[in-house]
């Protein structure tokens, strides 16, 4: 690998400071450990020096970060095999949001923590497409760019994962009632 | 912040009569530090299964200091409070306990929570006891020993006529950590895995090792000829060198350094 | 409009994304269509609150890991970097030393109206933060913890050695760190540094002001190692009034040694 000079780190210093929340937050809702998703962090940021030749600065920055921390997502290996996501979620089954936080005690916080369960049940292609949009705030232009499809078509993926949500809360609301 | 320091002395005043204080940390869910610094007396800080911080005073006195028996108080009065307390105060969960000259004469115990991170300073105490504590350790008694049992974490320990004995049963991996004394003995005991460098250094005693310490370079150490009464010429070093090593491949750096002691290091 | 071209405007109205024209007309067939407006309505709301879960917070242990890669990827050590991350040794650093970094740096960035699609203003950062060794270095030695400090001191070790900065903040901690295992440490971290007049003229003045005797030592050494003939009255002093023998021993070596 070439040389990385001072500057470049410095570079990924103020990049990691700007981003490095959004992106922990993307993982820990994709993959629902928070050590795997501090270790993914942390890969996205070197995967960006090894491969910042293949930035192009005519197009959004954060689009090309996040097809870098999806294919991270992807290639996550541990010792030696590769386990998607999914998997690696069914091995480790305790959610990282499992612990109980202030918001819990007010009906509203229980509705919340409703709401993060049945996310956390959203399959894997409708929970990412909420996750970008909602708690990454982007603009279906550039999730597009990132999933690679039209806007349109995300907006329509935007409204079904919206459907799908709803119906597993409802579930989720059903089976603490009885 | 000002308030919470008033509220401390107001509490010290109340620990002088029953020679115990109990101290909450405000914050039950943040990181919490325990402050330290006296100039006389022993002091033992141990973890427990609470929440708050545990002040107490096991000599003889009274926190009255060492000028003789109290004056009885006025008739209808009790005491509120006074300059020879040790000033003990919380602020954002950092209690903070300091006395002076005429302040403590006897020994200190506190009990903290396990998970507080400990900083101990004394000049003159007997002993500097730390027991069960993880976190962040510091401990400095300049003319006593200074003993850390059950630790996890890591400690920065230091004593100037007195030995430096460590225990750690998990260490954080990438702290530095440093054991040094003038005069006494340096012994610390690390669990079997620590990676670590080791930089070690014993002006006058050698230094012990049940680790397979990988050796590294080492400042070569001076030496001086000299003739002895008897007029034969003898060889003293006057200056040891410092000593490089690893342990299982290396880590944080870890200083061990006596001028008049031994060294071991202990494999837990 | 039909429900299905209502439904597929649904996301951009979550979004506020609709246009003027659009607006209405989806509205109209919210007033007229009332399966569609319980729909918009309820997911709607989902759609709020999933705006109001709190966002997981990454632990300390995240930045620290992050800036420490930083700086042995600054040293050299790119090739583990080609193995993912968390096999790479996990340092850990105090949250603070990278707070204080990311302060700086998003000063600077702030000055610059730093946007990270802007690449031509990020390159800008290279003179502005030149070296990031020196940084961790420099903000390390300002923690509250000593392990922290004894950090900064390793990491000043391997700065260049004429980085004057990194200079003054050591013998800043060796004459006034409250620490004596820091102080200690950072003396022996000046060797490198010891063409510099300012380590000279350091070392003598923190040797008048030290009480410890294991830094005292330290310090005698140093200033037989850079033959620094001018320490004669103070080591003269250290021979009539340190305490400690070990001390006087070591002053009467050196005033020997300097000769």
């Amino acid at each position: 690998m070439a040389r990385v000079s001072a500057g470049e780190l410095s570079k990924l210093a103020v990049l990691f400071e700007r981003h490095h929340r959004a992106l922990f937050r993307y993982f820990v809702s994709m993959s629902r450990t928070r050590e795997m998703a501090e270790d993914l962090v942390q890969d996205v940021f070197f995967r960006m020096l090894r491969y910042r030749s293949s930035y192009d600065p005519s197009r959004p920055f954060t689009a090309w970060m996040y097809q870098i921390a999806r294919n991270a997502g992807i290639d996550q290996k541990r010792g030696g095999e590769v386990v998607g996501i999914e998997e690696y979620m069914e091995r480790h089954a305790e959610p990282a949001s499992s612990s109980p936080g202030p918001e819990e005690h007010a009906s509203r916080g229980q509705n919340l923590n409703l709401l993060r369960r049945a996310l956390d049940r959203l399959p894997r292609d409708k929970r990412e497409i909420l996750v970008l949009s909602r708690f990454q705030n982007m603009k279906y232009e550039q999730i597009g760019e990132i999933l690679g499809c039209e806007t349109g078509t995300v907006k329509v993926r935007v409204y079904r994962a919206m459907r799908a949500l709803e119906q597993i809360y409802f579930a989720l609301e059903k089976e603490k009632v009885s | 912040m000002k308030k919470l320091t008033l509220l401390g002395l107001a509490l010290a005043g109340a620990l002088c009569a029953q020679d115990r204080l109990t101290l909450p940390f405000r914050d039950p869910n943040a990181p919490r530090k325990l402050n330290v610094d006296l100039f006389l007396g022993s002091v033992t800080v141990k973890g427990y299964e609470g929440r708050d911080a545990i002040i107490e005073y096991s000599g003889s006195d009274g926190f009255r200091g060492r000028r003789g028996a109290p004056e009885p108080p006025p008739a209808g009065m009790h005491r509120i409070g006074g300059g020879r307390e040790p000033d003990i105060s919380e602020d954002n969960n950092v209690i903070t306990v300091k006395g002076g000259l005429w302040n403590l004469t006897g020994d200190l115990t506190i009990q903290v929570p396990v998970e507080t991170s400990v900083t101990v300073k004394t000049m003159t105490g007997k002993s500097v006891t730390i027991d069960n504590i993880s976190g962040e350790i510091e401990a400095n008694n300049m003319n006593g020993e200074v003993n850390v049992t059950n630790a996890s974490g890591s400690v920065v320990a230091n004593s100037m006529n007195g030995k430096v004995v460590v225990s750690l049963n998990k260490v954080t991996p990438g702290k530095n950590m440093s054991f040094t004394t003038m005069n006494g003995t340096v012994d610390v005991t690390l669990p079997a895995d620590t990676k670590a460098t080791l930089k070690m250094r014993a002006d006058n005693g050698d230094i012990y090792s049940d680790f397979d310490v990988t050796l590294g370079p080492r400042t070569a150490p001076e030496v001086k000829e000299e003739k002895t009464k008897s007029g034969r010429v003898r060889q003293r070093v006057v200056r040891a060198g410092t000593q490089q090593g690893t342990i299982n491949g290396g880590g944080a750096e870890m200083q061990f350094t006596t001028f008049n002691g031994r060294i071991l290091i202990h494999k837990k | 409009m039909t429900c299905e071209e209502t439904k597929q405007l649904f996301a951009d109205y979550w979004s506020d994304g609709l246009n003027g024209e659009d607006e209405i007309k989806l509205q109209e067939h919210l007033g007229a269509c009332e399966g569609c407006r319980k729909e918009a309505e309820r997911l709607g709301a989902l759609w709020r609150d999933l705006g109001a879960l709190p966002a997981e917070q990454p632990g300390p242990g995240l930045r620290s890991r992050f800036y420490d890669s930083l700086a042995a990827f600054r040293s050299g050590a790119d090739d583990r970097f080609s193995q993912p991350s968390h096999r790479s040794p996990a340092k850990q650093m105090v949250w603070q030393i990278a707070a204080g970094i990311a302060l700086l740096l998003a000063g600077v960035g702030a000055g610059y109206g730093l946007r990270p699609n802007q690449s031509p203003e990020l390159s800008q950062l290279r003179e502005e933060v030149a070296n990031m060794r020196q940084l961790v270095a420099l903000s390390l030695l300002q923690q509250q913890s000593a392990s922290e400090r004894l950090r900064g001191v390793s990491y000043a070790l391997r700065a260049e050695p004429n980085d004057s900065e990194v200079l003054g903040a050591l013998l800043d901690t060796v004459k006034r760190d409250s620490n004596v295992n820091v102080r200690l440490a950072a003396v022996d971290a000046l060797h490198p540094f010891a063409s510099s007049p300012a380590t000279r003229n350091g070392i003598l003045q923190a040797l008048t002001k030290q009480d410890a005797p294991l830094v005292q030592v330290a310090l005698i050494d140093l200033l037989v190692d850079l033959k620094i003939k001018q320490a004669e009255p103070e080591l003269r002093q250290l021979l009539q009034n340190a305490g400690d023998a070990g001390v006087r021993q070591r002053a009467e070596w050196a005033l020997e040694n300097l000769q």
